[in-house]
């Protein structure tokens, strides 16, 4: 007895408690028996490569998940949320990536939204305003109440969801990227938000992959990989950034694959000075038959290469493929011999709504047309040969797209881009949520086209799927390419996890 | 029950999607025979060949619209102007046709031949084709506000070329001929003779060609039509052009069968057409239905509209009528979304 009541106030001290949490996907646990606590009124920082199960994790704690297992607890109470809103009522605020803020509202009905006071269904002013006022004067004074939302900076507007969690009796709050989409000072004023609402009473708990936020920012950190916990600690006790990082990759990354360098094959795309809205500079070529790999983290800028590359976005600066002139449009770089599998599947590559004979010849149409008129014959053929060589596992062509698994619809838009008979295929984030076997099918169908003398341009976030198949590596960060190395045995990941997170690349 | 076996009849339901689009159809011609019978009972002599015949030849001219009003909104765009245009076009054929020595205003036009009048008024049609093309696929407005906008643009225009009213005076005396010229022997008039070949022509196109799917293929995912490499503007402005040709033959056909220009004339076609496609089965959001539903959804119209007013009720209903069927087309639409959605 003696003994669970001193349990019970030491936890009462922890903000929260993670205990053997698990969640378990079709074939893969995104999150293996996790337990750590979070200390109250503290910065507590979550970092780990992609799919090392940090957001299954941030899903679970808002409710938006239900764990397979483990559980968690509030100052000591059992906590489990079986919905957005449970969360919320028991304390636990969240600051998403899109913003839920209502532009054409001032910012106080937007603090008090959803809870305004109504007497025989008309508003009335109630002590609410003045205390969400108040909430809102201590996080950040700059912001008028009266102003309207739709005036406000991306940066304020965040300001703005943090109070109302604040205001609304939240008692941890959840930062998933917050400064994805700000400037340098932004993320000052954010930080300086941030520290007053923990002097508050709130507990943050703030996710970034930015190494160095972690460091001015937190005051503990948890490590994760392959959905393990790796580590808890104070970061006044981690020695710097490759120690972090050394937590965050721990094993070397196992190859069974042999990177063979540059392939000193005819270089059919050259890039001069590419710059957009996000790209700075970006040049490099690539050579026929070579693979190589665009790494950097969410936001460094590689889909906009891809797409500046396929006409799809509009870009300045010197694209030569084969030594004709750019595409202006995703047809003409169709023409031309470029095919692109989009980042989003569901949205950008696939049909959902159409069967998987009807999705497979769109790149190349009019390859199944006879002046105009189609031949339904020929492309059920087609589709037949296409499943059998990718080995797209249905039992019917006539199987609509949505229905497939997230490895069978990749090889659907694989399919695609091969029917279009391209040169080279830009590949962005080919194999993210694929499942292991598929994957490495995937990855061989990409070497077997490599062989065959095309050239592969692959956009990733995962650096093992860079290293596991690429020769050489671009290192993306802040839209320009920082660093270029040649994939082997010799390979220094500390370094390159350095570069892809600000870390600049001297010493290269 | 368990997890699995809600997974397979979830499963299962799914399955039969493989034929929603032909179900859809199915419902929908099911739906317009059995109001047929239904209204056969209620109503004494409606039981007869030359009514079926006329629920067809009344309702030509919206059949006609509904052609490009379907196919564009398979693309995921609206065209309210047509009813605008076939005023427009009607209008101006007449006043091209018009001899220029007219004792006034309204009865002097440009003297053209019937044939160079009419070819001019469907340029005309076209240019408001274009304007619905720029803005939409250029400027990127969303169409039902640029169709809006055209609908009055050309019905404006008409009403100022007829000052408020008609034109149909001093035409020369071929301009009735191709609207008023009886097929087969028959009584069945031209017009009605080229719906049913556009009808079959636009079924053609919407099943076999290339043409076809990339209406439906744009209508169902924009953007990866775009990135599959479909010029997604270049297919907009064609379906937007080729329904203001529809609607400028409509309405100079309609001029011809009268042999007036009327300003008026057309007047709420454009909803008519909408509401027959929507009847048939057709998504508003683009990338699913059928000419072949359209068509079964108007004589679903007609059916609910002949049978009912001056039979049943007075003509007084005819708007509530439609009223009706416009919310069983919302309900139904929904229906059919959400099956295809969650099933």
């Amino acid at each position: 007895m003696i003994v669970q009541t001193a349990f019970a106030e030491k936890a009462q001290e922890k903000a929260l408690s993670v205990r053997e949490l698990t969640k378990d996907y079709p074939g893969v646990r995104a999150v293996d028996t996790v337990s750590f606590d979070i200390d109250r009124n503290t910065v507590h920082c979550l970092v780990g490569e992609n799919g090392a199960g940090k957001s299954t994790i941030v899903k679970m704690l808002t409710g938006a998940l239900t764990p397979t297992s483990g559980s968690m607890a509030i100052l000591g109470r059992d906590y489990e949320p079986g919905s957005t809103q449970d969360a919320r009522e028991s304390g636990v605020g969240t600051l998403f990536q899109e913003l839920h803020v209502v532009d054409q509202l001032t910012v106080l009905e937007n603090l008090t939204l959803g809870m305004e006071a109504s007497r025989f269904g008309f508003l009335v002013k109630s002590d609410l305003e003045n205390r969400v006022v108040k909430t809102l004067a201590a996080i950040e004074p700059t912001i008028d109440p009266k102003a309207r939302v739709s005036s406000l900076s991306v940066a304020q507007k965040q300001i703005v969801e943090i109070a109302r969690a604040a205001s609304s009796g939240a008692s941890i709050i959840i930062m998933d990227e917050p400064t994805a989409a700000l400037s340098e000072r932004e993320v000052e004023r954010l930080f300086g938000v941030i520290r007053r609402l923990r002097d508050s009473d709130v507990t943050v708990i703030y996710i970034s992959h930015k190494l160095d936020e972690i460091f001015e920012l937190g005051d503990n950190v948890t490590v994760m990989r392959d959905g393990k916990h790796i580590a808890t600690k104070p970061l006044a006790e981690v020695n710097g950034r490759p120690e972090l990082i050394e937590m965050m990759v721990g094993r070397a990354i196992t190859h069974d694959y042999e990177p063979r360098g540059e392939i000193a094959g005819n270089p059919v795309l050259n890039v001069k000075g590419l710059s957009n809205h996000l790209l700075k500079d970006v040049s490099f070529h690539v050579n026929e038959g070579e693979i190589v790999g665009f790494y950097g983290l969410v936001g460094a800028g590689k889909t906009e290469v891809a797409r500046a590359i396929y006409g799809a976005d509009k870009a300045d600066g010197q694209i030569d493929f084969k030594g004709r002139k750019r595409a202006a449009s995703p047809k003409e770089a169709i023409a031309a011999g470029i095919a692109l599998v989009p980042e989003e599947r569901r949205t950008q590559g696939l049909f959902t709504e159409l069967t998987i004979r009807r999705n497979i010849p769109i790149m190349n149409i009019r390859k199944l047309a006879s002046f105009g008129i189609f031949q339904d014959e020929r492309e059920k053929e087609v589709a037949r040969e296409y499943v059998g060589m990718l080995g797209i596992a249905t039992n019917s062509i006539e199987k609509y797209a949505e229905k497939l698994s997230g490895g069978n619809q990749q090889k659907v838009v694989l399919s695609k881009c091969l029917f279009a008979d391209a040169d080279m295929l830009l590949l962005d984030e080919p194999t993210r949520g694929v499942d292991v076997g598929a994957k490495s099918e995937i990855y061989d169908l990409i070497r077997d086209l490599a062989n065959n003398g095309r050239a592969i341009c692959i956009f990733s976030s995962e650096l093992e799927e860079v290293l596991g198949i690429c020769d050489r590596v671009f290192l993306m960060y802040d839209g320009q390419v920082q660093a270029t190395i040649k994939n082997g045995a010799e390979v220094d990941i500390p370094h390159i996890l350095n570069v892809v997170t600000g870390g600049g690349s001297e010493n290269t | 029950m368990t997890d699995q076996a809600v997974e397979g009849r979830r499963l299962a339901a799914r399955d039969n999607r493989l034929s929603d689009e032909m179900f859809i159809t199915s419902l929908v011609a099911g739906a317009a025979v059995a109001l047929f019978l239904l209204a056969s009972i209620l109503v004494p002599n409606f039981f007869q060949f030359q009514n079926v015949v006329n629920l067809v030849t009344n309702n030509w001219a919206v059949i006609s619209l509904g052609i490009g009003v379907t196919f564009l909104l398979v693309s995921g765009n609206f065209d309210l102007s047509v009813g605008g245009v076939v005023a427009l076009s009607g209008v101006l054929a007449v006043w091209f046709a018009q001899a220029a020595d007219g004792a006034n205003a309204l009865s002097s036009g440009w003297g053209m031949p019937t044939w160079l009048a009419m070819f001019c008024a469907l340029i005309g049609a076209m240019l408001i084709g274009t304007v619905n093309a720029v803005f939409v696929v250029a400027l990127r407005v969303p169409s039902i506000i640029v169709t809006l906008g055209t609908m009055m643009l050309a019905r404006g225009i008409a009403q100022v070329i007829t000052q408020g009213s008609q034109r149909n005076t001093n035409l020369p005396s071929d301009f009735g001929m191709l609207g008023n010229m009886a097929m087969f022997g028959s009584s069945i008039k031209m017009p009605v003779v080229l719906m049913a070949i556009l009808i079959l022509t636009a079924v053609f196109v919407e099943r076999k060609t290339v043409f076809g799917r990339l209406t439906y293929l744009i209508g169902a995912n924009p953007v990866a039509s775009r990135l599959s490499g479909v010029d997604n503007a270049r297919h907009v402005i064609k379906l937007y052009l080729f329904s203001a040709v529809m609607a400028g033959v409509v309405g100079i056909l309609l001029a011809s069968e009268f042999k007036s220009g009327f300003s008026n004339r057309g007047t709420l076609m454009e909803f008519d057409a909408l509401v027959i496609s929507l009847l048939g089965g057709v998504a508003i959001a683009g990338g699913f239905g059928s000419v072949i539903g359209m068509f079964f959804g108007a004589i679903i119209l007609a059916t609910v509209t002949s049978a009912a007013t001056g039979l049943v009720l007075s003509p007084d209903w005819q708007f509530t009528l439609k009223a009706l069927a416009v919310f069983i087309a919302i309900m139904a639409q929904s229906w059919a979304l959400a099956r295809r959605h969650t099933g």
